[in-house]
């Protein structure tokens, strides 16, 4: 149907191949043959780039494709819409807010919502959205003002690279139930009870949600360092924070006193 | 670069957008915990934005951004509130507000939402 260039993941190296989007096959032309029925894939996942389709066997096959958006755009949209998923029809909104901030063109659109092992994903003519279940950080049954009346929609927010998104499905109410049962349960390692955190340890979560640094932090909590490296211990053991750069303080040496004493001493004639 | 009131009744709510518009080069030249001190302030300081909260003792920010559009019909006023919310939103815009930020949010999000009300 279209024979196009990629780049394929071989023996653990990318190598220039072709791919064969067929109706119901991806078929790899090159460096190898075989073919990839789309009905086979039980998960698809989307890093940048890079498409990481599995395909159901024992053990599981993953193949790791590169291409051009384009490209990565007409696969996902073949290999979505037939592969074995939990899948329906609805209308989507993705981005609706994003950072906290009211995306201001933000549509409906409708197509297809498919639930894969890692990935979910929404399709349609124009627009695909792959949101990877563990950047799910909450989902609720929530109403929104749809054509002056007011709908049952599943939001859900989810991280995409740093910021936070919020997306909204629009399904009838039993399926978005089965759809908020699937995801709670995919989802369930990151359920927390708003009891975990002190007060000030959930100030100090929301200033890191809002991109403080510790410098800021510290200043604006009025809290010692030592405090927040205390409260940064307990955000890690609860796995709601990861180190991103650890930062040092240092003193001068006598060396380093008399490098600064000199320097700022007058040139000499 | 602008010059912004920011209202909420929170203090941390307040200290941390200031922190964040202060980052952005902008110039926090006051604050209010409610409507009424918003209202006042608004006609003192003539600001070029306001950062709204809505839900707040006294006059809430609907009500608050009602009278600001009074004073002066092309004020700019963003509106700040919390997740769960959002149906607030077409109240909002509807009574003249130039954008919404929903809590909790991320810096430099605001700061484009800001700098977007403010170039427009």
């Amino acid at each position: 149907m279209a024979l196009v260039p990629v780049k394929i993941e071989k023996d653990g190296k990318w190598v220039v191949g072709k791919v064969d989007l067929q109706p119901d096959s991806l078929d790899v032309v090159e460096p190898f043959k075989t073919s990839i029925p789309y009905k086979s894939v039980i998960d698809i996942e989307e890093k940048k780039n890079v498409l990481i389709v599995t395909v159901k066997g024992d053990p599981p096959a993953t193949y790791r494709v590169a291409s051009v958006e384009k490209v990565l755009q007409a696969m996902k949209r073949f290999i979505v819409k037939s592969c074995s998923a939990y899948r329906l029809m609805a209308y989507f909104m993705s981005p609706a807010v994003r950072g906290g901030v009211m995306v201001t063109n933000a549509t409906w659109e409708k197509g297809a919502i498919a639930v894969l092992k890692t990935t979910l994903w929404f399709v349609s003519q124009n627009k695909q959205v792959s949101v990877a279940l563990k950047e799910v950080t909450s989902m609720e049954l929530s109403k929104k003002e749809v054509q002056k009346k007011q709908v049952d929609v599943l939001k859900i927010d989810h991280m995409e690279n740093t910021d936070v998104v919020t997306s909204y499905i629009l399904c009838p109410l039993s399926t978005l139930q089965i759809l908020i049962n699937f995801l709670k349960d995919a989802t369930k390692d990151l359920e927390v009870t708003g009891q975990e955190l002190d007060p000030v340890a959930a100030q100090v979560g929301m200033l890191v949600y809002s991109g403080m640094d510790s410098p800021a932090i510290e200043k604006m909590l009025n809290i010692p360092y030592r405090n927040l490296d205390e409260i940064y211990e307990k955000l890690l053991k609860l796995g709601m924070a990861e180190v991103t750069q650890v930062r040092r303080e240092i003193q001068l040496t006598p060396k380093g006193v008399r490098f600064i004493t000199e320097s700022v001493k007058p040139p000499t004639q | 670069m602008g010059r912004i009131l920011i209202v909420d009744d929170t203090l941390f709510m307040r200290t941390l957008l200031k922190n964040i518009l202060f980052s952005g080069g902008h110039d926090i030249v006051g604050e209010a915990g409610d409507g009424d001190e918003a209202i006042a302030k608004y006609r003192e300081l003539k600001p070029d934005l306001v950062t709204m909260d809505i839900v707040m003792p006294k006059v809430n920010g609907i009500d608050a951004l009602k009278e600001i559009r009074a004073i002066n019909p092309g004020a700019r006023v963003v509106m700040c509130t919390a997740v769960g919310q959002e149906q607030m939103v077409k109240l909002a815009i509807k009574t003249g507000a130039k954008g919404y930020i929903v809590k909790p949010f991320q810096a430099p999000k605001v700061l484009e939402e800001i700098h977007n009300v403010l170039s427009s």
